[in-house]
């Protein structure tokens, strides 16, 4: 009839948080996008995402329940630790999406570098995850 | 799955036509009530019984000024709590709605049934209040955990139009049952910050289009005046 429960906003299709983008460079050629031929990335406390991938750049989700983030890459049989702060907040969205969170003031904390040679946060704020927001060389 | 107000639509349909009928007097001049007419949704109590976390009132009212036009209105308030799918929401406030009703129904003899088109003008005052949520993030690698709040969006305004049709059948003197349903659309609304007006009293749920739609089931006594 005339009120069924399929309306279009009972589907979630805009863009909810954003994740973190994570881009590989060489680091001689710092232009040259250089993909990790086995890379196994995720956290210590909630798993890997990534495992033994070749792989130029990775998108991962930032724990949206806590003020920071700590990340493990693995290259090969070397990893490297990448500890992220950042301030959260709430962004309503939608009746079927409800709220998001985005990320302000993004700090690196603390990084290791075995495998890596240099990271540079190309952005303080993650609002989108359509552009990468940290670059990796190695 | 049928929702309980188009359940009782189609039972307050079956339910009137049956109460059409009415026997005809021997009188000679016929003349028509003119009063006002008082009465109340009688949806609302069934689905506060039905639904938890659903009150509300609403008062109607007629004046009949010519033989086919009303001056109507319509009073209330509304406390609903919504649940979707990653937050959940009270809405509290209160209505008025004034307009018009034409009735298109020639009644026979003394009959005094309706079935009317109208529109109406609608105001309403609210809050809404967020009691809980879960950040939406795409898959599940961080468990997801709900967060409680108690963010209050207070004293907002909205105003809308409708279009309404409906019936109305006398089925004891003076006493009248009636069901309509409305279309409603949105003129303008203040909007909360960093959040939407999903349910506005009066108005029911918001569509993305900024429309509505309403239905009514209402019993209303009719206080007569003057006949002529």
């Amino acid at each position: 009839m005339l009120v069924t429960s399929c309306e279009k906003d009972d589907i979630c299709i805009e863009r909810t948080t954003p994740f973190l983008v994570i881009r590989f460079y060489d680091a001689v050629n710092t232009e040259n996008i250089k993909a990790v031929s086995s890379l196994t990335a995720g956290s210590d406390e909630y798993g890997s995402l990534y495992e033994e991938e070749s792989i130029d750049s990775i998108a991962l989700p930032l724990n949206i329940y806590e003020n920071y983030t700590d990340l493990l890459l693995k290259s090969a049989t070397l990893t490297d630790t990448l500890s992220l702060t950042y301030a959260r907040s709430d962004v309503f969205v939608s009746r079927s999406c409800g709220y998001k969170t985005i990320f302000e003031n993004l700090e690196l904390s603390k990084s290791t570098h075995n495998w890596i040679k240099n990271i540079e946060l190309k952005t303080t704020i993650i609002e989108n995850d359509t552009a990468s927001h940290i670059a990796i060389y190695h | 799955m049928i929702r309980p107000h188009i359940l009782l639509f189609i039972i307050s349909f079956l339910c009137l036509t049956t109460g059409v009928s009415q026997e005809a007097k021997d009188s000679i001049a016929i003349k028509d009530k003119y009063g006002l007419r008082l009465g109340v949704d009688i949806s609302q109590p069934i689905i506060s019984y039905i639904e938890e976390n659903n009150v509300g009132l609403e008062i109607v009212g007629d004046v009949r000024f010519s033989p086919n036009w009303f001056v109507a209105f319509e009073l209330g308030y509304k406390d609903i709590t919504t649940q979707e799918d990653f937050f959940n929401f009270t809405t509290k406030g209160s209505f008025a709605k004034i307009g018009l009703n034409y009735n298109a129904y020639r009644n026979w003899l003394d009959m005094n049934n309706e079935i009317f088109v109208g529109f109406r003008y609608g105001i309403s005052m609210f809050d809404h209040t967020v009691h809980s949520y879960t950040p939406n993030q795409y898959g599940n690698y961080y468990p997801a955990q709900i967060i409680d709040t108690s963010i209050n969006h207070n004293d907002l305004t909205a105003h809308w139009a409708e279009l309404i049709v409906g019936l109305k059948v006398e089925t004891f003197k003076n006493l009248f049952l009636g069901a309509s349903m409305s279309f409603k659309n949105l003129i303008t609304a203040d909007e909360p910050e960093n959040f939407k007006n999903l349910f506005i009293p009066g108005f029911n749920r918001v569509f993305t289009n900024d429309s509505g739609v309403g239905f009514n089931y209402t019993i209303s006594y009719l206080i007569p005046i003057v006949k002529k």
